[in-house]
């Protein structure tokens, strides 16, 4: 089966910069806002239950009085090139994409095994545990181009894919090339440090290209052999020398 | 062509029913005008009685390639029908593959062992036939076919080798 | 020191012991025993329905209302989360798996290996291989988050051209569980139709009428026996390997994950050997059960089984022992710093009790009692014993799923896990399974009377030197 729609093949990747990040949560709201990220409620979200597709990860280190925080990590799904979750799914609801070259999760094909979720060394999906509701007026809230998910379904970050796709429809119907900083992703959108840089990493000009070659990079979990896009800038009180 | 009469004699053990087979063998009745019908399987070297030859294993075999078939399918046909990339593994893996192909066999050739015996029995048979409940019992039936004006001879024979009874085999209900 | 002497002491009179206490070497007319099993189906005191009344209502309850909650509500009212996604449905899934490989092993292993104790209670076991198969289908089915299109696991041509996954240890475990279910009824089954065949001439009424059907018209013919034993052959060895295939690819759900604790190469043999081990534990409290609520089940069911399967199950234990401690000590020595942090947290985390109770009820249980034959050939003993092991098997499967997953490669996620309607539906699924046992004890013949009398028909006593002892011919 041909796959009519691919005429270009964009690597889309992220870089952040956790020397820049404050873990001021905004990005997780926007993501939330954009993407139609459900709310669990307290009792849920105490238990581990909590559906925003990403998280801002913060540990003390050090006894006391010389106790300090390590720098602020927005997790999130790394899409992969080799991902874990993509070959234990059962009925191919997380696939890779040909085109994005990231992780696909196929809402409507997810049975609900779980598997992918236990195989993601990044824990960075969610399970839709129930069905949540959202009450007037907050339902006015919700973004028409991101599909609402019912319980037993399986989600994660998409690289808001929904704008990866309108700007590359309009480029195609433009007959130009997606311009470097034409996609967004709502948390880059909302940072306001300017921590999350997103674009095309198959292309060496780009700006997330070139922080990504940044000598203060680093992959989480490297060792697995994941191939992940997002690559995080971490030199704390030391700096690297840049590029 | 005389007419025949089907008997069935009645033996408590296996001794006596083979001398029974050879007793009958002696008078003229041939291996495939007899047949045993017992509670416990016995053996045919135990009674005399030439190999029965089973297609079981032939189709048993033939199940197993039908199995290999599908599974090949299922490793091969369908990614190449649908193909869908999936993490760090090739469209159509090894491992995998061997697993697949391994499990369809084997129900192949399960599935296949048991509807041979359906085929080979001609079960499920309903239709009347020759038997008794004693042989539930443990007893073992000689099923023969003799002239009927020789009949007598044959009961006279069958009795003094021991046979509990021996009466014309009639087709009960099953 | 007195009691061991007490239990080491063998008097001169325990060596010669009467040869009729063996089913093998005590005999009773064809006709008799059919009665006797035809009785013990046929016999039923007002206690049966008593129990079965409440299993139904356990059954309903615990197993179809509580599901349906279930579906209806989301996998929320369970206790599964991040990190731990699978929690005790698969344990179950797992355990009642694991209790459906003893039906085989004592079908088709003895049956190869012409271990002769094995024949009076081979029906017993293989039935407790189909219901527990349907346990563990339930299970599977209902940790499901849409067990309603669940029905795409099957490779069916449809619309939209899609097939399942077979790079999928999921999907491998569909198409093996499947081919085992199948292969397990039709093992049962075929050993079964001389046994309908003679209740069909012993019934009146319905029960004649439904024996007749399920016997399909078999007599007994040459012809009959040739094809029933031929095919008996191969399915004894064929499905052998199946057994061994599809508790392995049940291990390879984990084994084929990332995660710490889980990526391990022995799971394989190892979970192998634990279903075999709370497999034959299982057949032997079934067969403890059976001996003591059925009529006549005392003369088919002896001693002396029980000392055999005894002496499985210490063997069986030492087994799973070796494997238990071949996985220890491999991620002990050489483990990822996430896998000595699991090791750490099974040993002494807050949980650890279930981790000990694992260790206590798989092996020093076995190992302190199992060695003894007085105890061995104790019923009451064995069924006491086969329920710890059972309890720590479970255990053993509580350690590996859901415990393992809660420490994963990301610290941030760790919780601990807490069943919800977990614990409600596994009681269901145990009351069913017992329900579906009372059940099958009513219609179906549970003793295989004809390989019994086979069996006898083949043990003789000889004479060697001076002794008499028992000897077997092979009649096939």
């Amino acid at each position: 089966m041909e796959n009519l729609a691919v005429e270009v093949s964009h690597k889309w990747g992220m870089v952040i910069d956790q020397d820049l990040c404050s873990g001021c949560q905004t990005c997780v709201v926007a993501c939330a806002m954009e993407n139609n990220v459900s709310f669990v409620g307290e009792k849920d979200a105490s238990y581990g239950r909590v559906m925003h597709w990403l998280r801002v990860e913060r540990f003390w280190v050090g006894e006391y009085p010389d106790v300090r925080a390590t720098p602020f990590a927005p997790v999130l799904c790394q899409q992969c090139g080799h991902a874990p979750c993509e070959s234990v799914c059962p009925v191919f609801a997380s696939v890779h994409s040909r085109s994005q070259q990231i992780n696909v999760q196929v809402y409507n094909r997810c049975v609900g095994t779980r598997y992918c979720a236990n195989n993601c060394p990044y824990q960075a999906r969610v399970f839709n545990w129930r069905d949540f509701s959202r009450p007037d007026p907050l339902s006015n809230q919700l973004n028409p181009e991101v599909t609402v998910r019912r319980r037993g379904i399986m989600e994660k970050c998409t690289f808001c894919v929904q704008r990866i796709l309108r700007a590359e429809d309009l480029a195609r119907s433009e007959s130009r090339v997606v311009a470097d900083g034409e996609v967004v992703p709502a948390c880059a959108q909302a940072c306001p440090t300017g921590a999350i840089v997103f674009g095309r990493l198959d292309d060496p000009n780009s700006l997330v290209s070139k922080m990504a070659r940044d000598g203060r990079g680093v992959h989480f979990l490297e060792e697995l052999g994941t191939l992940p896009s997002v690559t995080y800038l971490k030199g704390g009180s030391s700096y690297g020398y840049t590029g | 062509m005389p007419e025949t009469k089907t008997l069935m004699a009645l033996f408590e053990d296996i001794d006596p029913a083979a001398d029974a087979v050879d007793q009958l063998r002696l008078m003229g009745v041939g291996n495939d005008q007899m047949n045993i019908i017992s509670g416990i399987p016995v053996a045919e070297a135990m009674l005399g009685r030439p190999r029965q030859w089973s297609n079981v294993p032939r189709l048993a075999l033939g199940g197993a390639v039908a199995g290999m078939l599908i599974g090949l399918f299922l490793v091969i046909g369908t990614p190449s029908l649908y193909p869908v990339l999936v993490g760090n593994q090739p469209l159509i893996p090894v491992p995998p593959s061997v697993i697949v192909i391994f499990e369809m066999t084997m129900l192949g050739l399960l599935v296949s062992t048991f509807l041979g015996v359906f085929l080979d029995s001609y079960f499920p048979s309903y239709t009347p036939k020759e038997y008794v409940p004693e042989i539930s019992d443990g007893k073992i039936a000689v099923l023969f076919t003799c002239p009927v004006d020789q009949q007598a001879q044959f009961i006279d024979a069958m009795t003094k080798l021991g046979a509990q009874s021996v009466k014309p085999a009639e087709a009960v209900k099953l | 020191m007195g009691i061991l002497a007490k239990f080491l002491q063998r008097t001169p009179s325990e060596e010669i012991d009467d040869p009729r206490q063996h089913l093998m070497l005590d005999p009773r007319p064809r006709g008799e025993m059919n009665a006797m099993v035809m009785e013990s189906m046929h016999t039923t005191s007002w206690k049966f329905w008593v129990v079965a009344a409440i299993l139904s209502l356990i059954v309903m309850v615990c197993l179809l209302g509580v599901w349906g909650y279930l579906i209806a509500e989301g996998l929320g009212v369970a206790g599964v989360n991040r990190p731990s996604y699978w929690g005790i449905f698969l344990v179950n899934t797992v355990f009642w798996i694991g209790i459906s490989h003893a039906g085989t092993f004592v079908s088709a292993l003895l049956r190869v290996f012409k271990a002769e104790f094995r024949r009076p209670f081979t029906r017993a076991a293989e039935l407790m291989t189909t219901f527990g198969l349907v346990q563990a289908g339930l299970s599977i089915f209902m940790h499901m988050g849409r067990v309603w299109v669940t029905y795409w696991l099957v490779p069916y041509p449809n619309e939209r051209g899609l097939w399942p996954n077979f790079h999928s240890p999921l999907a491998w475990d569909f198409l093996a569980i499947s081919t085992y279910l199948l292969a397990s009824t039709m093992y049962l089954f075929q050993p079964l139709i001389p046994d309908l065949a003679m209740a069909r001439d012993r019934s009146t009424g319905w029960r004649k009428s439904f024996y007749r059907i399920l016997a399909l018209g078999f007599r007994g013919t040459e012809g009959e026996w040739t094809h029933l034993r031929t095919a008996m052959n191969i399915f004894a060895f064929a499905i052998l390997p199946v057994m061994f295939s599809v508790h392995t690819i049940v291990s390879w759900d984990f084994a084929a994950a990332t995660r710490p604790g889980w990526s391990s190469t022995i799971f394989g043999p190892y979970f192998v050997v634990g279903a075999l081990h709370s497999g034959v534990a299982a057949v032997a409290i079934v067969l403890v059960i059976v001996r003591s609520t059925m009529k006549n089940m005392k003369y088919f069911i002896r001693p002396e089984h029980f000392n055999a399967i005894g002496k499985l199950m210490l063997v069986i234990s030492m087994g799973w022992a070796y494997f238990f401690f071949n996985d220890y000590l491999v991620q002990w020595y050489g483990g990822d710093k996430f896998t000595h942090i699991l090791l750490e947290w099974h040993e002494a985390g807050p949980v650890n009790w279930i981790w000990l109770l694992m260790l206590v009820c798989n092996v020093v249980v076995p190992w302190l009692f199992l060695w003894n034959k007085k105890i061995r050939s104790n019923p009451w003993a064995i069924f006491v014993i086969g329920l710890l092991i059972n309890v720590g098997m479970w255990c053993e499967r509580y350690v590996i799923i859901p415990l393992s997953l809660t420490i994963n490669r990301m610290p941030f996620t760790w919780r601990l896990y807490k069943p919800g309607v977990e614990i409600p539906l596994s009681i269901g699924t145990l009351a069913f399974f017992a329900l579906l046992y009372m059940i099958a004890s009513r219609l179906v013949p549970l003793v295989p009377v004809w390989e019994v009398q086979e069996g006898q028909m083949a043990h003789g006593l000889r004479k060697v030197g001076k002794a008499v002892v028992p000897s077997v011919s092979e009649l096939e």
